[in-house]
This record gives structure tokens, sequence and C-alpha cells, in this order.
């Protein structure tokens, strides 16, 4: 189904996952301005947003069914396959926040529906940014996605801790998107354009201008921030640990797919020609993360900092994947945050329910004995640490197993090393958890029994942990996807390029 | 016209924002040079927009509106930390050890 990005008509169509969330988005704030009080109100929100996430990946797949490409070019928005992978994982974490979220704000006595509202904007800024072709249409979904998640972080009114972590993320944020603001007017210096596409095609003619260069670098700088990668990672444990854990789990998976997503059509895309430039820079940016992250994740007293320095680790695997910048990296990429997504909303979904007063307590000591009392709640934890360690059978190790594939076959043999010795070394973090929750005794006879596990928080667990391990063990449907999604980013860039140079 | 001084003008200008956002620890003045930054780009899109044409200052302007919605939900956060801890500098700003 070819589309004409320059009608209205073809706009809307090809936006119509977006269109679909922001109409909801709206309906809802209408909503909540109209019904503020008490915990009905509250469910009645949440609700509404889970039908419009779902309508919004129907249309999605619509698209993606129809295999929706652009008719010409050069565009605002991309119509190809990895936007349409990327948005179907945007929309899976957003899917798996708002039923995370539901009990949890009864729980913590969060009786503020608006955060449905912020939650379905985020995610409509995500999608925008993940399907941008155009640089202005890329900073624009940023920051709708940044804003709302500011306000998300600090959604603890009461808690001083959900206070400083919104303004860490705030100040920090407002700092990153600066520098890629900056990065996007220096690209447009260079090529005259800021699509992303005709971008791409004025750097193919020859070798990178210097304000080119410097424009590449300030957008690594910005999205370094973004996805968390070392050296711009000192804000992460912070605000990972201060947000309430749902937004904790929204903002290590949504913001960073979205991100990613951009940030390898970028680097892939308008940057292809210049690999040279950048390829050395994403691998120290890569190893540096990777080696951060795990070595000072091994010395956090609670689980919820261990997770948010395990993520910068993700990061580091991730940007592994892009430093090869060929179809295979960009499929390894996909799988692994497939894996990354579920894994990851799991784990801090499994966390939201452990921690009774505060999950920012729960330490490798309150888990003990917990699979006596509660053997589902610890077999799940069980297969999230294993496949974020990357342990054959779970999905998290087809990820690993994809990256390691793209790099060896590039010849990156040190990173590949590089990786599979990070692994080892979060063996060093993961398996205690397991360990404490299987052979340890609990503290007294009453631990564990307050433990409530909702029917939708159950049911999204039981989901995400049964795609880890079932698509661990037969991962070709991912693959396959994953595969043509990659497939079909270099095809729309070779397109993308003959658009602008006609 | 004045290409050279404009872009060497807002290099300065971001500079300067970026300096301050690392030595000042106030919350407020790290949000007014934050801000300062943004302004610099603008400066920049509007000095290449004579040669490239009006994308350049079409980009401003989603750039100025971004700014006003950042400076209302930052300036409601720096808000919410007074209301806790008394105080915006961010020395005193420290639960969370990073």
């Amino acid at each position: 189904m070819n589309i004409d990005l320059a009608s209205a008509v073809g706009v809307t169509i090809g936006l119509l996952p977006e269109v679909v969330l922001t109409i909801f988005g709206l309906v809802v704030l209408l909503l909540v301005s109209w019904r503020h009080d008490g915990v009905g109100d509250l469910r009645l929100a949440g609700w509404v947003s889970l039908v419009g996430m779902l309508a919004s990946l129907a249309a999605l797949t619509w698209l993606w069914v129809w295999e929706a490409r652009p008719m010409n070019g050069p565009n605002m928005i991309v119509l190809d396959d990895f936007r349409f992978a990327a948005a179907a994982l945007i929309l899976i974490a957003g899917i798996a926040t708002v039923l995370l979220s539901l009990t949890y704000l009864e729980r913590e006595g969060i009786l503020a529906p608006e955060y449905f509202v912020l939650l379905v904007l985020a995610t409509v800024g995500m999608l925008f940014l993940a399907g941008a072709d155009d640089m202005m249409v890329l900073f624009l979904g940023l920051e709708v996605m940044s804003v709302a998640v500011y306000v998300l972080a600090g959604f603890q009114r009461g808690s001083a801790f959900s206070a400083e972590a919104a303004l860490k993320y705030f100040l920090i944020g407002a700092f990153a998107s600066a520098f890629l603001l900056y990065g996007i007017a220096l690209v447009y210096g260079a090529t005259g354009s800021t699509s992303l596409a005709v971008a791409g095609a004025a750097f193919n003619r020859g070798p990178l201008p210097l304000m080119g260069a410097l424009g590449l670098a300030f957008v690594l700088i910005g999205f370094g921030f973004k996805v968390a990668a070392a050296p711009f990672h000192m804000w992460t444990p912070d605000v990972y640990d201060g947000a309430p854990t749902p937004v904790t789990g929204f903002m290590a998976t949504g913001v960073k797919v979205a991100a990613f997503a951009a940030l390898t059509r970028v680097l892939v895309g308008t940057f292809g020609a210049a690999g040279d430039t950048w390829h050395p820079i994403v691998a120290a940016l890569a190893v540096f993360s990777m080696v951060i992250g795990n070595l000072v994740a091994l010395a956090q007293p609670t689980i919820k900092r261990m997770l948010a320095y395990s993520s910068i680790a993700h990061a580091g695997y991730l940007l592994a994947a892009l430093v090869t910048g060929s179809t295979l990296g960009v499929t390894a990429v996909l799988v692994y945050l497939l894996a990354y997504v579920l894994t990851s909303l799991a784990a801090f979904g499994l966390l939201a329910v452990l921690g009774r007063e505060g999950e920012r307590d729960v330490s490798l000591g309150s888990i003990a004995g917990l699979a006596r009392r509660r053997p589902w709640v610890a077999a799940g934890l069980s297969a999230c640490m294993l496949s974020l360690l990357g342990f054959p059978g779970t999905l998290g190790f087809i990820g690993k197993w994809m990256i390691l594939l793209s790099l060896v076959g590039q010849g990156h043999f040190m990173i590949a090393v590089i990786v599979v010795l990070a692994s080892l070394v979060s063996a060093g973090y993961y398996l205690p958890v397991i360990m404490s929750a299987y052979m340890r005794p609990e503290a007294a006879d009453s631990s564990h029994s307050e433990i409530v596990v909702s029917r939708p928080v159950a049911g999204t667990l039981a989901l995400a942990v049964l795609l880890i391990v079932v698509l661990g063990v037969w991962p070709t449907p991912a693959i396959e996807t994953a595969m043509a999604s990659a497939g079909s980013l270099y095809d729309g860039i070779v397109a993308g390029v003959h658009h602008a140079l006609r | 016209m004045l290409l050279g001084p404009s872009l060497a003008l807002s290099a300065t200008l971001f500079t300067i924002g970026v300096v301050g956002v690392v030595i000042r620890r106030n919350a407020i003045v790290l949000f007014m040079c934050i801000e300062l930054m943004l302004n610099a780009v603008n400066l920049t899109f509007v000095a290449l927009s004579q040669y490239h044409g009006l994308s350049g200052q079409i980009m401003v302007f989603f750039v100025m509106t971004v700014a006003a919605a950042e400076a209302a939900v930052g300036l409601a956060i720096i808000l919410a930390v007074f209301r806790h801890r008394q105080s915006v500098d961010l020395q005193n700003i420290n639960l969370l050890r990073g």
C-alpha cells in the first residue's frame, strides 16, 4: 500500500496510530478534568487509556500488515517496518505500564488520574520520535515524551525522593535536549535541510564536513544522555531509584526503545556514509557503558538501584550492536530491545509487587525465603534475572546471541569479547537475587504474607514471563520479524536518498 | 551576511550555558543556563536560515514553544522540591546519591 504523504489524507493514514492515541489522550484529559476523585475515577482513566493504546496498536498492525510505504519523498515521517516494529515495542511498554500502574497507584495512595493522561501523551511522543524522518519531528517527539516523563518521575508528590528524581531528570534531560538541538542546527547548517533523508544524501556526496562532524558529536551526546549510556549516565541511578516503580519501568523500556529507534535511524540513515567517523565513538560508548554499568551494579545495596545500573549496561549491549551499522546489527538491536522491554517491565513490575512500604528498600535480605512463601513470584523473578543475564533458554540469550553474531560477522572481535565478559560479571549481581529467594530462610513466619498480586498485574507479569521463555526456546518469529524490519529500514534509506537526489 | 560572527556568538552563548550548568548549584540558575543554551541554538538556526531557506526559522518557533512548555513543567518541579527541602540549592538536595 503506497501512501501519498504530501496530502492531508495520506498523512492522517500514515500517522493513524499516533492520531488515535492523541485523540484518546485528549479524551482521558477531558474525562479526568470532569471526574477527578477517588479510586473509581482512577480506574476509569486507566481503562480508557488502555483501550486507546490497544486501538493504536490495532491501527499500527493494520499499517504493518498492508505494508504501508511512502509514495514520494522527502517526508516528515517514515513508513517502514522498522518504525512499526519500534512503535509496537513502545505500545507494549505503554500497555504493560498502564496495567501495572492501576493497583500500584491505589496502594500508594496516588489518587490522581492525570497520571494516565501523561502516560498516554508520553507514549505519543515516543511514537513520533521513533517515526520521525525530519529533525523537527524528531525534536518535537523527543520533547513531548520528555516533558511528560519529567512529571511522571515526580508523580509521588508526598515523597521527597520522587520530587528529587524529577528535578534531576528534568535538569539533565533539558540539558541533553539542548545538546541534541545544537547538533540538529549544525547538521542543518552543513546540509541545508532538516530532513534526515536529504541530509543523508548530502553527506553521501563527499567526506563529512567539519560542521557535520560537530553536529554528529552533539547529536551523539544528546542521545547518550537519553539512552543512559556511560559517561552520560550519572543521572540514571538516582532518577530510576526515586521515581515510582511502574514509571521507572516505563522510563527504562519505552524511552530507551524510542531513543534507540531514532538513534539507529540517524546513524545508519543520515550518517551512513560517515560510518568511519562514528563507529569508534559508538564502540567507546558501548564499552564504557558495559564496564561501568556492570561493575557498579555489583556494589548496589538495593535491587532497584541494581536494576538501574544494569539498565546502563544494557544500553551498552545495544550500542555494541549498533557499532556494526549492518542489517544484522539493526536486527540484533530490535531483538535485544524486545527481550529488554519484556524482561525489564516484568522485573520492575515484580519489584513493585514486592515493595510494601516503599520498593526503594527491597534488598537481597528482604526477599529471602520468597520461593517457599510465594513460589510463583519467585519463579517470575528468577526468569527475569536469567533473561537479563542472557541465560540460554530465555529471550535475553537470543538477544545477546544476535549481538555477538553481528559483531563477529563484521570482525569486531574485541567488542564481542567484552560483551561476553560483561555478561559474566553481571552474573555476580543477577544470580544472588535467585539464590536469596530460593536458598535463604525467611526472616519470620509472617514474611511475604502481605504480598498482594492483583489480577491485571498477575496477568501482565505472567504473559511477559511466558513470552520471555517461549520466545527464548522458539525465537524464529521474533528474529524473522526483526530481520524484515531491519531490511525495510535500509530499503527506506535507499529510497529516501533516491527521492532527495531527484 | 555576518554568518561567521553570528555562529561564533551563538557558540559562545552555548558554551556559557554549558559552563553555567556544570559549575552552578542553584536549580533556578541551572534552568536559566539551559534556556540560554536553547536560545543560542535559536540564534544558530536564524543565522543559517539566511542561506538555507525558511525551515531554520520555522524550527525556532517550535523550539520557543517547547522551551515554554519545559519552563512550566520545570518551575513546577522546582516548586515541588522546594516544598520538601525548603531550598533549591542542589547541594542540599542529596537524598539520592549517584
